[in-house]
């Protein structure tokens, strides 16, 4: 058994890759405050990502969405505002997003070193 | 790798930032520059806008000042008989520069950047945590 493919392992890293792209994508909503016309995104959440991922569905086009490790970015629906000039950041709403993901990635980090640990202390060896 | 990417663009949005700030500071400092003579143009104000570009070096949309333009508008006259610039009647047309607009302008950049300046240190903290994780 490879515990790296199987498990709550493997959960959490799915987890952090998640984490890391919905990071990379308030990064860029954050940078696009003052532009005009600029519309946020987000990645589909995390649960849905996860059940679509294990419904059995197969990639059979390179051109489908990419069903692996990261989520769909798409736009984001619940605008809590929007400027005059069509912008429709919030930072507010940013920065919450932004909390969230740095505790739910430091959640999924030490769920991963916990678990490799146990495994550790199964093989005999102080973790 | 994602977390590079998002130290990227908040140094992108930073930086936009950072221009938006020296070009207040270029209108503040010529709110008093008036034409030389009686037929010339005092300061024109300038302006700043984003968009949202490609950047192909990390392969992702990132911000970028799209351009540097000026403001249309009227120029405010001013009776000054005196001065070079002024016209048959007296009055002499000043710089379309607004200090109050400026100074908000000044604080919503000054808000931009800090909001981008959170999410970096926010990334900063993940990628050390990752790297922390080898250890």
């Amino acid at each position: 058994m490879d515990v790296t493919r199987t498990g709550p392992i493997a959960l959490a890293e799915r987890r952090l890759h998640w984490l890391d792209q919905r990071q990379r994508v308030l990064a860029q909503n954050v940078a696009n405050l003052d532009t005009p016309g600029y519309r946020p995104s987000d990645l589909r959440p995390f649960a849905q990502t996860l059940a679509r991922s294990q419904s059995g569905m197969v990639r059979t086009n390179a051109a489908h969405g990419s069903g692996g490790l990261g989520g769909d970015v798409r736009p984001d629906r619940q605008l809590v505002e929007r400027t005059p000039d069509g912008n429709g950041v919030s930072v507010e709403d940013q920065a919450m997003k932004v909390a969230d993901t740095d505790t739910a990635h430091a959640l999924a980090l030490s769920l991963h070193r916990r678990f490799l640990t146990m495994f550790r202390t199964a093989l005999g060896r102080q973790g | 790798m994602d977390i590079e990417s998002a130290l990227r663009i908040s140094a992108a949005g930073m930086n936009v930032q950072g221009t938006r700030l020296r070009v207040v500071a270029e209108n503040l400092a010529n709110r008093d520059s008036t034409g030389q003579s009686p037929g010339a143009d005092p300061y024109r104000r300038r302006t700043v806008t984003f968009a949202n570009q490609l950047d192909r070096e990390i392969g992702t949309n990132t911000v970028r000042v799209s351009r540097v333009g000026t403001a249309q508008g009227e120029f405010p006259l001013r009776f000054d008989p005196a001065h070079p610039a002024a016209n048959a009647q007296g009055y002499v047309r000043t710089p379309n520069v607004d200090s109050l607009v400026e100074t908000m302008d000044m604080r919503e950049a000054q808000r931009s950047y800090s909001a981008n300046l959170g999410v970096l240190e926010a990334s900063r903290a993940m990628l050390t945590r990752t790297i922390e994780a080898l250890r």
